[in-house]
């Protein structure tokens, strides 16, 4: 049985409720990852910040339907919008889901949990909910991956 | 959890050629003869729990730029947990270049590293809240361009008023401004010169003088380095000298990490600590790197069976 620690990326990159969207998106392009963990003052996880809840909020009629026509239009109004959300908190933004795994996990329960959710990033906490880093979809496709070679040496 | 803080850290290359000349053009065809590994005090420590079997371990500090990345997952390759502020300058590197014959050892040290004030204020922020599992906190290494010396001395005091035991191995003004503090145990190590709080370190008088300045400065245990030994200032004023019987030294890279490694982890494993015996732990890792090629400590078993090879003796001060 392989747990979700043994295909997970340990990383504490996190933002906090009242962290600024500003710092959110400038951690977001630094760290190259798209959605990001928000946890409390002791690091416990409370949520998730996804990089496309910020740009639906700061597009708002048009988000998915961008006509090149317009393009330039909504850029620059995104751009205004924009002004005023980066200084405004990751609490407003964030999801209050609370979708992360245990770290002990079965790494078959996380195929479940991540195809049942459309998640295609799950944060991984330990059993007192701290946050312990992040096991995404080519983590599980890793998995399966390694799973073939087993059940391909279990047959010989 | 063990948190660990490094705030320089550095991609270490290592090139291995038979004779390192001038004007000369190097082929390196076998992996053997280059080693690439994420480099930094703090870094080299928490590798070593790892390797001795704690669950979690993390290392705070910055990193720069897509090397920073690199670097980043060369960390968490090693199973520690990445815990970094992501700066806009790239990350150092620095290079060895190794010659077998004639033996040479030639390096070339990265510092354009810069750290913005920004970071610096998101560091600490990160610190704050990352340091709530941990009871021991290992601050190590050197600081930064654009970093303020007293940023040991900010990191100090917020683990001290949350309760934790802060072990830093620092020099210069950084070690000087951080005492104000009061860290529990401090190893100063040499950079540039030769000096301990602005003191110039000639003889052992001027190492006891150094170590007995640092306790009256804040600090209640310290150890020095002693050309190949150790002097070790209990906090009851008590002073001694770890000595290794019979060592043939190979390599002094990640010896000083090992030491502190091996110091910490009887402290974690025993319920009645004893400074000697933590410090012929610390020794006994030290002498293992040394004498062993490797940089990293790969189990206890190893070092433990050098524990007797280290004798301890109080000096008359």
């Amino acid at each position: 049985m392989s747990d979700v620690r043994d295909y997970m990326v340990r990383t504490m990159n996190s933002v906090t409720t009242d962290d600024s969207i500003r710092k959110a998106i400038i951690l977001m392009y630094r760290s190259e990852q798209s959605v990001l963990p928000v946890v409390d003052h002791q690091n416990l996880f409370v949520g998730t910040i996804y990089s496309n809840n910020i740009l639906k909020n700061i597009i708002p009629e048009s988000f998915g339907f961008l006509d090149s026509s317009r393009l330039f239009y909504e850029v620059n109004e995104a751009v205004e919008n924009l002004k005023y959300v980066k200084d405004e908190k990751v609490e407003k933004y964030m999801s209050r889901n609370r979708d992360a795994v245990k770290e002990d996990s079965d790494m078959k329960k996380l195929a479940d949990i991540m195809l049942n959710n459309k998640e295609s990033v799950l944060f991984v906490i330990n059993d007192q909910g701290f946050l312990r880093g992040f096991i995404e979809r080519s983590n599980l496709l890793y998995y399966l991956l390694d799973q073939t070679g087993v059940q391909t040496a279990a047959k010989e | 959890m063990i948190t660990t803080v490094t705030l320089n850290p550095a991609i270490d290359r290592e090139y291995f050629v038979d004779k390192n000349e001038v004007m000369k053009n190097q082929f390196i065809y076998d992996d053997e003869d280059l080693k690439i590994y994420p480099g930094g005090k703090g870094l080299i420590s928490a590798i070593n729990f790892k390797s001795l079997g704690y669950q979690d371990v993390q290392n705070i500090g910055f990193v720069g730029g897509k090397q920073g990345l690199f670097f980043e997952k060369m960390v968490q390759k090693q199973n520690i947990i990445s815990n970094y502020i992501y700066t806009e300058s790239e990350i150092r590197n620095n290079v060895k270049i190794i010659g077998r014959d004639p033996a040479t050892y030639t390096q070339y040290n990265d510092y354009t590293y810069q750290v913005e004030k920004e970071e610096v204020k998101e560091l600490i922020v990160r610190f704050k809240r990352s340091i709530s599992e941990s009871n021991c906190i290992l601050i190590s290494g050197s600081v930064p361009e654009g970093v303020d010396f007293d940023i040991y001395q900010r990191l100090i005091k917020i683990a001290k008023e949350k309760g934790k035991h802060v072990f830093l191995q620092a020099s210069g003004e950084a070690l000087k401004l951080a005492l104000k503090s009061k860290p529990d145990i401090v190893t100063p190590y040499f950079k540039h010169h030769k000096t301990i709080l602005d003191m110039e370190i000639n003889d052992k008088e001027d190492y006891i003088k150094a170590g007995k300045e640092i306790q009256k400065r804040g600090a209640k245990r310290v150890m020095i380095p002693f050309h190949c030994d150790r002097l070790l200032f209990d906090k009851n004023g008590d002073v001694y000298q770890l000595s290794p019987r019979g060592y043939c030294i190979v390599n002094w890279l990640g010896s000083s990490d090992a030491y502190n490694t091996g110091y910490l982890d009887y402290a974690f494993q025993t319920e009645k600590f004893d400074f000697l015996e933590a410090n012929r732990h610390g020794g006994a890792a030290a002498l293992w790197i040394a004498e062993n090629k490797e940089i990293y400590l790969q189990n206890r078993e190893d070092y433990n069976s050098y524990l007797d090879r280290l004798e301890i003796n109080k000096l008359e001060v």
